[in-house]
């Protein structure tokens, strides 16, 4: 099913699989170290969904491109950034002006494949609008759909009815700057600039993983619970490695079972104690859709070794993860692991409904009415970036937006169910409070902002978030923030961050096509 | 409570230069600033932190050379972040009318004492090969240089004495020698400087006749920044268009020009676009300008990638000269500002020159080119909105 291919890092050959993700074949390889940082550490992949940018490289010339977001083909060629060698800079093509971008007109431009985007777009088209979706992944299907053979049975049915419907895909393309009506977006693997004009949109730019710093977290091999899932999807084989499954969530327990099942041996440790999760008897009890699903994920992790009220309090090694201390109620434990899947759950993703001008709650999510509209009209957003909800409710949320964008009403019926959902995120977030001792974890030299390496100890003395950017550059570096912002320690400081062009950091324009395939 | 206390409004790198200037000589100060924290609002936050010459008038070079041998005195040189950075400034000439216009400037700076020598192409060419090749020479003054004034703003307020700070305060009213706090506070002090940029003007509680308004007034020019990447730095010099002086110093009401300045962090800073008004949102329409005219002197610089673009605005004046000295018929309140892209070069020698006029000493600079009544005198004309 699969083809091997060749492809190059560093100028050493090495065989990879056709169509899987970049990551996932240098890990493979035994390259978890892709880059350097500023100070010299040896980093490799955290999120593998292209927010934390420390999987970037220089791929077929083009500095800067996320790996995680780019499938293998036959030919690759990957420098790592480990030197950070001078770009020998050629004249880019179209002279002084540039090229003009490609422009695409549409009626209805939806960001984010995942359920949400999928079903506000396949909604629309049916109804007779032209949509076209834009995703920054190999494939559609956001992370909980992520496949890189058949999609998973629950999606299928969506990706058929966006081909049937004629749903245009602009897949491996980040939206980095635009406005109501407009959007400027660029491909992942060379900056090819593509602009989309359209009378409405939808955000569904899902969720991404909340981190939280902790000693060793920067070692290469220590990565996202979510991350781990990409991975796995993305053609990483963990056929009998040892790996900690741990953080706080529903995800773990859904990684945990991936991995298991991938034939990783894995340990499972969530923070929450089970006093906290049992807050979920009633809300489960409501909901019997939820049963069936609920009791094959506690089968399917039958036998595993977990823990609960425990935590990991560091991680050691170098350069790559040897072992973890977890901290058990019955005290700590040293753990030798091939590899570790921390994450403390989601956190929405708003940063490109800020930049377009839409409202975001102090609560981190993007206000919308009961038809999912923005404070802009004509954007709206589905799933969870307007509250964490998991899948069904993605869905239903995308189908409420799909429907008002093409300026029909949705049925009351669906509506309501979205109330619903809304009711299960919150009992979800409720089970699972992150215990205080996670925001004390780091100290002093250990690193904040990995972008940057700026350290716990450099912000010490300051009390805003304008202090923590200008002058300790924290978060100035290609992720943003998104790593470091929801750090315990960023989230104590005064003020916000403002949301500006471009959103991601994207290749720069008019790359040399002939350089690249 | 007898030593002489003195109120400074902004806490920018002019005010903390004030600051700074004003405690060795043993003033108590005030420092109250609207923002969080030193160095991290208007133009310090948003500016390219060049530290340059420039001789289009001849008092003004005089006023940023006193700026440059100060900032080299009080930071380290090429210590990155935490210091001065001694980049030099290349100047770019596209022809040989704008290299014989350069080597004018050489000729007033060799004459004020400064170093500098022109380039044809070719020696160009050997000092950045980064350069497009159809350039025809170039100016470089070798003693110019980079700093990154958040930082250096902070360290300076760090290393001044005797000043109290008061962070995340507003001031609605600056009297003759006292201000009112947003929280109806009155404050009073033997002298309040203000320091606050583009807002230098407001608040001043004083009935004026129209033509006093006409004259004295802060004309903000916005512009567009952008920064690379890390691994980026293909440039050691500061590289400026020699167009710059009429695009972003003129009164020319838009332009754009390349200026292109190295980072010790081993990124670039991409400029510059210059617009009446205050900072606003990112344009980028703008943007696209900018890049793709730092596209034509070096070219391949659109296809390196940007992590971050933004605005911020330069306080100009209707002279395009500073106001340093006493409000125009007050003993006890003083303006230092409208510097608008020479801030950070300046804001040292700007703040010598207040502290020594405050402490009645013999000023290192001649005061009057910069005395603010001076623009009550102005005829017609001059730049307006």
């Amino acid at each position: 099913m699969t083809k091997a291919v060749r492809i190059t890092v560093d100028g050493a050959s090495l065989l990879a699989q056709e169509g899987q993700s970049l990551t996932a074949a240098l890990m493979m390889a035994g390259v978890s170290a892709i880059r350097k940082s500023p100070t010299g550490e040896a980093r490799g992949a955290l999120c593998a969904m292209g927010s934390c940018h420390e999987c970037r490289a220089t791929v077929d010339g083009v500095r800067g491109v996320r790996t995680c977001l780019v499938p293998v083909k036959e030919g690759l060629r990957v420098e790592r950034e480990m030197k950070l060698p001078r770009l020998p800079l050629e004249p880019s093509p179209g002279g002084e002006g540039g090229d003009s971008p490609q422009i695409i007109e549409t009626g209805l431009a939806v960001i984010g494949a995942g359920p949400a985007g999928l079903a506000a777009a396949c909604v629309a088209a049916e109804l007779g609008m032209k949509v076209v979706i834009i995703d920054e992944s190999m494939g559609p299907g956001g992370r909980i759909w992520s496949h890189r053979h058949d999609p998973p049975l629950a999606a299928r049915n969506w990706l058929e009815r966006a081909r049937e419907a004629g749903v245009l895909k602009l897949q491996g393309y980040s939206v980095f700057s635009g406005q109501a009506g407009e959007l400027d977006v660029a491909r992942v693997t060379d900056g090819k600039r593509v602009r989309i004009r359209c009378q409405s949109m939808v955000v569904a730019t899902g969720a991404r993983e909340r981190f939280l710093p902790f000693p060793g977290w920067t070692l290469p091999g220590v990565v996202g619970a979510g991350a781990l899932q990409s991975l796995i999807k993305g053609g990483l084989n963990i056929d009998g490695r040892r790996v900690l499954v741990a953080g706080t969530g529903p995800l773990l327990l859904a990684v945990a079972r991936l991995a298991k099942e991938s034939g990783a041996e894995v340990i499972l440790a969530e923070q929450s104690s089970l006093v906290d999760r049992s807050s979920l008897a009633i809300p489960l009890l409501l909901s019997p859709s939820r049963w069936k699903p609920a009791r094959q994920l506690l089968k399917a992790l039958g036998g595993m070794e977990r823990y609960s009220s425990s935590w990991v309090t560091e991680a050691r090694g170098g350069p790559a993860l040897k072992e973890v201390v977890l901290r058990t109620p019955a005290g700590d434990r040293v753990m030798e692991v091939d590899g570790l899947a921390i994450g403390y759950g989601l956190i929405p993703e708003t940063r490109m409904a800020a930049g377009l001008g839409c409202d975001v709650e102090s609560t981190g999510t993007v206000r919308v009415d009961s038809l999912q509209q923005t404070s802009v009209p004509g954007i709206y957003c589905a799933g969870e970036p307007t509250g964490i909800a998991g899948c069904e409710a993605a869905i239903d949320e995308g189908l409420v937006a799909g429907i008002a964008a093409v300026g029909k009403t949705p049925k009351a019926s669906l509506l309501a169910r979205v109330r619903r959902h809304r009711f299960w995120g919150q009992a979800l977030e409720d089970a699972h409070p992150l215990r205080e001792e996670l925001g004390k974890l780091a100290h002093g030299s250990e690193i904040l902002c990995r972008c940057e390496d700026v350290t716990v100890g450099d912000v010490s003395e300051i009390s805003s978030i304008r202090e923590a950017r200008l002058i300790h550059r924290v978060g100035m570096g290609p992720c943003q923030g998104r790593v470091c912002e929801s750090a315990a320690l960023c989230q104590s400081l005064s003020g916000s961050d403002t949301i500006r062009p471009p959103w991601t950091v994207v290749p720069g324009e008019n790359q040399d096509m002939s350089s690249a395939r | 409570m007898d030593r002489h206390h003195v109120i400074i409004i902004g806490a920018g790198i002019v005010g903390v230069s004030c600051a700074h200037q004003l405690s060795q000589r043993g003033s108590r100060i005030t420092l109250i600033e609207a923002g969080p924290g030193p160095g991290v609002q208007g133009a310090t936050a948003a500016g390219m932190g060049h530290i340059v010459v420039n001789d289009g008038d001849p008092e003004i070079l005089k006023l940023c050379l006193r700026g440059r041998e100060m900032w080299r005195q009080l930071l380290d040189e090429n210590v990155g972040d935490r210091g001065y950075w001694n980049t030099g400034t290349l100047w770019l000439a596209e022809d040989e009318e704008q290299l014989h216009g350069l080597g004018g400037a050489r000729d007033r700076l060799h004459s004020a004492g400064v170093d500098s020598h022109t380039l044809q192409a070719a020696e160009l060419f050997d000092l950045e090969p980064a350069l497009n090749r159809d350039l025809a020479g170039g100016l470089r003054i070798p003693h110019d240089g980079v700093v990154y004034a958040p930082k250096v703003t902070a360290r300076l307020l760090s290393q001044t004495t005797e000043v109290e700070t008061r962070f995340d305060t507003r001031v609605t009213r600056v009297g003759d020698g006292g201000v009112t706090l947003e929280d109806g506070t009155e404050m009073k002090a033997d002298a309040v400087v203000i320091a606050s940029g583009v807002s230098l003007l407001e608040n001043l509680d004083r009935e004026e006749d129209f033509s006093w308004k006409q004259k004295l007034k802060i004309l903000p020019r916005e512009g567009h920044l952008a920064i690379t990447a890390r691994g980026t730095g293909i440039l050691r010099h500061h590289v400026v268009e020699a167009g710059y002086q009429k695009g972003a110093h003129g009164v020319v009401e838009e332009a754009i020009a390349c200026a292109i300045l190295p980072r010790p962090t081993d990124q670039l800073c991409l400029g510059s676009s210059r617009r009446p008004g205050r900072a606003g949102a990112v344009d980028p329409g703008v943007l696209k300008k900018v890049i793709d005219r730092c596209e034509r002197f070096v070219p391949g610089v659109r296809r390196l990638p940007i992590l971050r673009a933004w605005t911020g605005a330069r306080a100009a004046t209707v002279d395009g000269k500073p106001l340093i000295g006493p409000v125009p018929g007050w003993n006890r309140t003083w303006l230092a500002g409208g510097f608008e892209g020479l801030g950070i070069t300046q804001a040292p020698a700007a703040a010598e020159l207040l502290a020594q006029r405050i402490h009645a000493e013999t000023c290192t600079l001649d005061a009057g080119p910069w005395d603010p009544g001076r623009m009550l005198v102005l005829s017609a004309g001059g730049r307006s909105d």
